[in-house]
């Protein structure tokens, strides 16, 4: 398609830029680790490629390798790029400013003026001629905000405006510009040229034809000859554009060159473009510019002016790009995080519930050797929502035990455990979502004076708000009376809870039962078989409560009460075995893992594990125990089952009831009056009428289908 | 000399050199609508003994896309637009006649291949990057929209195409992966279904040829040439 001589303005494409992401890994790096907050301007360079595609132009680009290394054995010199066919490069200098605001108040205008100068003196002094590579820079201005990993940027392409514009008298496709022995000359030397290393990557050349049609490549230096010659002649260059109807912008500053340097008015231009690595003629174009420039503009000392700013989609503004998923620590690790349970879900657990996990909201009651285990388990099963309940500081013997601490914790009187806990916890996984609350849990059996009444109350009051607003309540204190309170408002509750408890070197995980009063939703989408041989057992108001599974306390009430072979787990036990708080941690968490995938959840009735069981689970996570006692002496586990007890002191139905009547004057009642629970619950006058008699207990416990002894 | 009935679908280092230039060389030949692959030299730590010719195949800028122009996935106005109003003030541009207005921007997607040796699995893995045209890399859920509709079903389906984000061994930024667990399993299914008992030559010789045809598929890259001869 031929433009004829209208004698319009020749038009340049503009030169699009592409940064890739490397670029602003290496100057992020270069800004942390070596520049800090000297804002000195960086040399850089860009690369670009003749056009390789009838319909995409090719961009001038930035990669990493465009700056300079940014490893501490080299020196900040700029990087000696020695191109290749692909890669012309294009010198530059980048501004990155250290503000927003300083990024705003760059002067432009000033700095665009600098670079084209550094052009246009180099077209004056000859360099441009020896090394045309610099006919072409890039200046890019930014702002790298490293907290946010925002890179704000804006290119510009120096090119000496001529001043009027040159114009066009004809452009049209090479193929129908050359003859067709012409043209094959020509394809032959371009490729030639392209195809040897030491001239792949010079982006400006001349071709002459002789009258022969043999067509040869020349540098620029070699112009003056041709001229001699009386040749035809063209002025060619990689043009990264593809459009048809227009050149590319490096022909700008080649005509400023042409003009400048050797006073020509007619120039005779190639826009070299390719395909599939071979010249393409047909994609090239061959046109003739006008140039009409003043006398005046040629002289060296009256700098043209200069234009070039990209433009962002047809605006003048900058551009930003937001790299916080590749570049941000914690991103990067929130996404490995979950890749590491997807991947667990992929290949062995095609049925894990991930979602649950991570929206789950954990309480969990004691900061100690269990609490910190309980909590890294909880993070690695992917919950992201803990809260951890402890009233004490971190000892100087702790840290040793309870892994979320360390020696700096316990120094100056020790940190409050809750507090150091959750710092820990977000040194190791910075998303979690983790709150301290230093406080007591009141306790029956303890007393508390007038005065003290009001803020036990108030202490209360806040654990059962804590509880409404979990998911999920592990028990993990070190005292029995502690876990009473918790206990009870569970059984009020529809949450999950679950108890450990170590003995010196056994110890025990439950889930407790649902409470007395709880209905079950769930249940009435189930089949009518499990319907009838669950609801039967489960209703509203329970008087018999045999079926339903037992709390911690309603184990005590079953269990012998003798003390000496009950010794695992009444008493206040501050030394146990350092392997057991582990065990007993990740067998709890393991365990809320089961209820959550349990289509029953906390009303799931007990399974116990046996060898007939073999590998072969209904639910894929394997069975869902009501308690696991273990020992260490044996090396051996067991899972148990016991039902709830009528007379039990925290989730027997007249108390929760009694709870429910009175509220908080019921449970300072219990916290002051150590007998009143057992009187309630005619618990006292039961351990009178058993005490008469004498019963014979194994000391070890068998592995039985039904452990609890009904009294 | 190994007996394939007793091959476990892996390949050494070496093997997978060897492979690689087989692989290589039998795509440029037949694949004439895809640049070459590169081979890549692993970098080289001046602490560590140097690696024996490790290296990896890259294939870069594949367009994977021709979005319609609606299509506008604009970060850049997910910044204050307050930008607009202050940058501009007193750089007034010089008024330019000669530079031509484009109203039209169109937005591709490319991608950048990578096959990597995984020494853990020993098998070849698959690494992949997208990014639009001005460098901006696409997140997953924006190429598996350019992904052939089939393909993402497949996705969802088999065990072999596990996409994640992991660290590039050895440019040290996230790429996504094709995850190499399953791969030995059915490499070995892939080599034993067919009747004929080949010797382990010919087996290496089109190991990645095989390989990639499978999880090519995922990208829509299907290979013009059969397989097996």
């Amino acid at each position: 398609m031929a433009k004829q001589g209208s004698g319009s303005i020749l038009q340049f494409a503009p030169l699009q830029s592409s940064v890739d992401e490397g670029f602003w890994h290496r100057l992020s790096s270069l800004k942390l680790n070596k520049f800090g907050i000297d804002d000195s301007p960086i040399p850089i360079s860009g690369f670009y490629a003749p056009c390789s595609h009838p319909q995409v132009s090719n961009h001038l680009t930035l990669l990493a390798e465009s700056l300079p290394s940014d490893s501490n054995d080299e020196s900040t010199m700029p990087p000696v790029i020695r191109g290749n066919r692909n890669r012309c490069s294009v010198p530059g200098i980048l501004y990155n400013t250290n503000t927003m605001e300083g990024f705003h108040a760059l002067y432009k205008q000033g700095l665009l003026k600098a670079e084209a100068m550094k052009i246009w003196e180099d077209i004056h002094s000859g360099k441009a001629v020896e090394d045309c590579a610099v006919l072409s820079r890039v200046l890019l201005i930014s702002f790298a905000d490293l907290k946010k990993w925002n890179f704000h940027y804006w290119f510009a392409f120096p090119a000496l405006a001529l001043d009027p514009s040159a114009t066009l008298v004809d452009l049209r496709p090479a193929s129908q510009w050359f003859t067709l022995e012409e043209a094959e000359s020509v394809s032959a030397a371009c490729n030639e040229w392209r195809n040897s290393s030491v001239t792949a990557d010079v982006p400006f050349f001349l071709v002459s034809i002789d009258s022969d049609s043999h067509a040869a490549v020349k540098h620029l230096k070699d112009l003056e000859a041709c001229q001699r010659d009386g040749q035809k002649l063209l002025f060619a260059f990689y043009d990264p554009c593809h459009l048809p109807n227009n050149p590319g912008w490096p022909l700008r500053n080649f005509l400023a060159l042409i003009s400048a340097r050797w006073n020509l008015k007619t120039v005779r231009f190639l826009c070299y473009r390719e395909n599939r690595g071979f010249a393409d003629l047909n994609l090239s174009l061959v046109g003739e510019a006008l140039i009409t420039v003043q006398q005046g503009w040629r002289e060296q000392q009256c700098v043209p002016n200069a234009v070039g700013w990209e433009l962002n989609k047809g605006r003048k503004v900058p551009r930003c790009i937001n790299l916080a998923k590749s570049m941000d620590p914690t991103r990067l690790a929130i996404s490995a995080a979950d890749l590491n349970l997807k991947l667990m879900r992929w290949r062995a657990l095609p049925s894990l519930n991930l979602e649950i996990l991570f929206s789950l909201k954990c309480l969990l009651l004691g900061a100690g050797t269990l609490g910190c285990q309980v909590a890294r388990m909880l993070m690695a099963w992917g919950v992201r929502k803990i809260t951890l309940l402890d009233n004490g500081r971190v000892a100087m013997s702790n840290p040793l035990r309870q892994s979320l601490y360390t020696l700096d914790d316990c120094l100056n009187g020790g940190d409050f455990k809750a507090t150091a806990a959750v710092r820990s916890l977000q040194r190791i996984f910075p998303a979690v979502e983790a709150e301290g609350i230093v406080m007591a849990i009141p306790m029956p059996g303890h007393p508390v004076s007038s005065q003290e009444e009001k803020s036990v109350l108030e202490d209360c009051k806040r654990l059962n708000d804590l509880i409404d607003s979990h998911d999920v309540i592990f028990l993990l204190t070190d005292t029995r009376e502690s876990r009473w309170l918790p206990t009870l408002l569970f059984a009020n509750s529809n949450k999950i809870t679950i108890t450990a408890a170590l003995g010196f070197d056994s110890f025990l995980v439950m889930r407790h039962g649902p409470g007395p009063f709880n209905s079950i939703p769930n249940l009435k989408a189930e089949t009518e078989n499990s319907l009838a041989a669950g609801m039967d057992n489960l209703a509203l108001t329970n008087t018999d409560g045999q079926h339903r599974l037992g709390c911690y306390f309603c184990n005590d009430v079953v269990a012998p009460t003798d003390s000496t072979s009950n010794r695992t787990l009444d008493q206040q036990c501050t030394v146990t075995r350092p392997g057991l708080a582990p065990i007993a941690s990740a067998l709890a968490v393991e365990l809320l893992v089961g209820i959550l995938h349990h289509p029953n959840g906390i009303f799931a009735e007990a399974e116990i594990a046996n060898s007939s069981s073999g590998g072969n689970f209904e639910l894929p996570l394997g069975i869902l125990p009501h308690q696991i006692r273990g020992s260490l002496p044996h090396f051996q586990q067991m899972t148990l089952l016991g039902h709830s007890s009528n007379s039990c002191t925290a989730c027997c139905s007249t108390v929760v009831s009694e709870y429910r009547k009175r509220g908080m004057q019921f449970i300072l009642q219990a916290i002051n009056h150590p007998t009143y629970l057992e009187d309630v619950t005619g618990l006292t006058e039961l351990m009178r009428s058993a005490n008469s008699f004498q019963l014979d207990w194994d000391d070890d416990i068998e592995v039985a289908d039904d452990e609890c002894v009904e009294l | 000399m190994m007996d394939v009935l007793h091959w476990d679908g892996t390949l050494s280092a070496k093997d997978f050199r060897i492979g690689a230039f087989a692989f290589a060389q039998k795509w440029e030949s037949c694949n004439l609508a895809f640049p070459p692959w590169s081979w890549l030299p692993c970098p080289k730590h001046p602490w560590l003994a140097p690696p024996k010719e490790e290296g990896y195949l890259s294939l870069e800028k594949i367009c994977i896309s021709r979005p319609n122009e609606e299509e506008d996935i604009d970060q850049i106005s997910q910044i204050d637009t307050g930008e607009e109003e202050t940058c501009c003030s007193g750089n007034e541009d010089v008024l330019d006649d000669a530079t031509l207005v484009q109203s039209n921007h169109h937005e591709l997607h490319y991608c950048d291949f990578q096959i990597v040796y995984s020494s853990t699995f020993r098998v070849p893995v698959l690494y992949f990057r997208a990014y639009c045209s001005d460098g901006r890399p696409l997140p997953l859920d924006e190429i598996e929209k350019e992904l052939p509709a089939c393909s993402s079903k497949e996705l969802s389906k088999k065990k072999w195409t596990f996409i994640t984000q992991e660290e590039h061994p050895y440019l040290k930024r996230p790429w996504y992966k094709l995850h190499p667990c399953g791969t030995a399993e059915w490499m070995k299914l892939l080599f034993l279904s067919d009747n004929a008992n080949p010797k382990f030559e010919v087996v290496l010789e089109l190991y990645l040829l095989s390989w990639f045809s499978v999880v090519g598929q995922v990208f829509g890259l299907r290979l013009s040439f059969k397989i097996s001869d």
